[in-house]
């Protein structure tokens, strides 16, 4: 009976899992009880292994695990502390709000903004708060002179402003570093890998495409057989029966081979994640036997295989290859593509463009990747940029109408766009 | 049993692990869960089913997966030969209904591991190695077993387990496993060691290894383990190679010139030997 001890305390506890995303069922908790009173457990990092191993079923259900058992199962004086913390915490957002509503103000009125936005201001430095306050003290003359023409202007710089610094902060929130390296690498931007983080990088994109591969193959071959017998291995199995014909061989299904053309921006801005896509891509035996690729900034150049193995050699052939650090100019490289004698596009040819979308003479690009549409079965746009980015890309806007785009910002959304290429 | 316990009979055997690791074996073992293993190659998870084995002083029954893995090779396979060879030795003396029931009967079934497992008259530790090698067909199929402990055979009919086996399964990561799977198990994360469990298993491993190399050897592969261009981190196996060679040569000070020597013993690729440069034990740079 001591379990009901437990109960009452687990169930909360579960309820508590369960809204952090773990499949957390009845036996669980019932698991969790029954184990807790039988063994009478006294140390806490003890506790934690025995309740992880029923409740978190992963590396990744762990790191959520953690969190939840520390926020759960926290003594008097931390329970103490911490609501004094939180308190401190929320007095000094009240005061900051104060602070905001007194700044934002132009002329004696507040400036017309979101309140997203608004909550950003708040919880900005107060360095660029100060920023903003020394340019509505600049343009005060100004405002009093013309209140409604320098009213809209200081509302468009602020808002700008603001909107930059929320992405800047979205993109500092690198989640749970401390708790799992690997984990944060996976769902931070490509684009702000520092140079340590680089071998672990290239070591989880190894890894993840070994994964890939191993699922990919297994699942075409998961596909059953042709429902064809194979009459010569169905002759030579009944053999070992005395003749008889005890169980059929069937033929394996075919498998439809696909061929992908990839089309890669080098510029600068561009060099890390097109690094990262192809060393992913490569890594994968599927894609690399049937693929062909061709690199870009003004000019488009095909790229020996060889030269990609590994990423020095891969940089090292950017730069001798004269284009690293030009502009980009995405039309002529398509019309160059298309251009290509034999051609390389066909219906049976996934095109698959690395690229930020941002490139000289929008216009002809466009036009070029609707010939390079016609010719190619399929067009997919990896796009480095994250996609709450894009409505402020009027490029993106552009090319997204074109063809089928997919954000490719990290290596976990690399991953999974990777996996849908390859199922088809 | 309690953990202490648990722990003292895992000590004995000579596997190290903390109060943490043996209260999970035991919440596995307490509720007949099967225990899913993960973590990189070469942490001790198959080691652990051996141990669980010796401790419980349970016979150790070994399932590998491999691609292609199927219930004939995994749970049971009626042995046709035999069969042959009974339809003509007793086609004119038995009716035919009669020979087609003695046909499918115990005599003419091939036990596999896991049919094994569940047949034993003795309680068994059943270790279902590198789960994430076999096809997800099979996981799917396993999962009657680790949750009912019972398996359908056509011809025979359920058969329910007679003793309920301890079950380990690993995995290398190598594909991600089902939640069905997951669900069904209590789950085990093993990380490489820190520096002080390493040292406590080359003294375990090797009683009569000098103090002062365990410390150096452990510490070197420590920074090796840390160091980001090595892709393939050496194992604990391989740690007791290294010690081991480094003895059998009369060694007692890892110098940057042992170590060049007998680095082959935890490096296996040119890639790797390349990408640990410098030695964190003696403090020398590498080649």
């Amino acid at each position: 009976m001591r379990e009901g001890v437990y109960l009452e305390k687990m169930a909360e506890f579960a309820a508590l899992l369960r809204h952090e995303g773990l499949t957390v069922g009845l036996r669980e908790t019932e698991d969790m009880c029954r184990i807790l009173s039988e063994l009478d457990l006294a140390d806490r990092g003890t506790v934690y292994a025995v309740l992880s191993s029923l409740c978190a079923k992963s590396r990744e259900e762990q790191a959520v695990f953690r969190r939840a058992f520390d926020g759960f199962f926290v003594s008097a004086e931390q329970r103490q502390a911490l609501r004094a913390r939180h308190e401190a915490e929320a007095r000094e957002l009240a005061q900051r709000r104060m602070e905001a509503e007194r700044d934002l103000q132009a002329g004696g009125n507040p400036i017309p903004l979101r309140e997203d936005l608004q909550e950003v201001y708040v919880r900005m430095g107060e360095d660029k708060r100060e920023q903003l306050r020394q340019m509505l003290e600049k343009t005060r003359g100004n405002l009093e002179r013309n209140p409604k023409l320098y009213g809209n202007f200081i509302r468009s710089v602020f808002m700008r402003f603001l909107l930059e610094q929320q992405m800047a902060m979205e993109d500092a929130a690198v989640g749970s570093e401390s708790l799992d390296p690997d984990l944060a690498l996976l769902y931070r931007d490509i684009s702000q890998f520092r140079e340590t983080d680089i071998p672990r990088a290239a070591a989880l994109v190894s890894a993840i495409a070994r994964q890939l591969d191993a699922e990919l193959s297994r699942a075409r071959r998961g596909g059953g057989h042709s429902g064809k017998l194979d009459f010569k291995r169905t002759i030579r199995r009944g053999l070992e029966t005395g003749g008889t014909f005890y169980r059929l061989s069937y033929r394996p299904r075919r498998q439809k081979r696909r061929r992908l053309v990839l089309l890669c921006d080098v510029s600068g801005s561009m060099l890390q994640f097109s690094e990262f896509a192809l060393r992913f891509l490569k890594s994968m035996s599927e894609v690399s036997e049937s693929s062909k690729t061709f690199l870009f900034s003004e000019e488009l150049c095909r790229v020996n295989p060889f030269a990609l193995q590994n990423m020095d050699a891969f940089r090292d052939y950017v730069r001798s290859s004269g284009l690293y650090g030009r502009g980009t100019d995405l039309g002529k490289a398509l019309e160059d593509l298309c251009a290509q004698r034999p051609g390389v596009l066909g219906p049976s040819v996934t095109l698959l463009i690395l690229s930020d979308t941002k490139t000289i003479d929008v216009p002809r690009a466009a036009r070029a990747l609707l010939e390079a549409r016609r010719q190619a079965g399929k067009v997919l746009w990896l796009n480095p940029i994250p996609q709450r980015k894009w409505p402020y890309v009027r490029s993106i806007q552009t090319m997204s109408m074109l063809c089928q785009m997919a954000a490719c910002s990290t290596l976990e959304e690399l991953s999974s766009t990777c996996r849908r290429i390859l199922q088809g | 049993m309690d953990i202490s316990t648990l722990k003292q009979k895992l000590d004995a055997q000579g596997y190290v692990c903390d109060e943490a690791l043996a209260a999970t074996l035991l919440v596995a073992l307490k509720l007949g869960r099967p225990l899913l293993i993960e973590g990189a190659a070469g942490v001790g998870k198959t080691e652990i089913a051996k141990v669980m084995a010796a401790a419980l002083d349970r016979p150790l029954l070994r399932l590998q997966c491999y691609e292609g893995l199927d219930e004939s090779k995994a749970l049971y396979e009626w042995n046709y030969q035999k069969q042959l060879l009974s339809i003509q030795v007793q086609m004119d003396r038995t009716g035919p209904d009669a020979l087609t029931k003695s046909l499918f009967s115990d005599a003419y079934l091939l036990e596999r591991p896991l049919l094994q497992s569940i047949r034993s008259e003795v309680p068994t530790v059943l270790l279902i190695d590198e789960i994430d090698k076999a096809d997800e067909e099979f996981e799917a199929f396993l999962l009657e077993i680790l949750s009912e402990m019972q398996v359908s055979i056509p011809e025979v009919g359920v058969l329910r387990a007679k003793t309920i086996p301890f079950v380990v399964l690993t995995s290398n990561r190598a594909r991600p496993l089902s939640e069905a799977l997951r669900r069904r198990c209590a789950y085990l994360y093993i990380p490489y060691p820190d520096l002080d469990k390493e040292v406590a298993i080359l003294r375990s491993k090797l009683p009569n290894v000098n103090e002062h190399l365990a410390v150096q050897v452990a510490q070197a592969v420590h920074d090796l383990r840390e160091n980001e261009g090595i892709l393939k981190k050496p194992s604990i196996a391989e740690t007791i190679d290294w010690v081991s060679a480094l003895e059998a040569l009369g060694i007692s000070d890892l110098t940057e010139d042992a170590r060049k020597r007998t680095l082959g013993f935890v490096l296996k690729s040119r890639e790797d030997m390349e990408a640990s440069g410098h030695c964190g034990a003696c403090g020398h740079d590498g080649p």
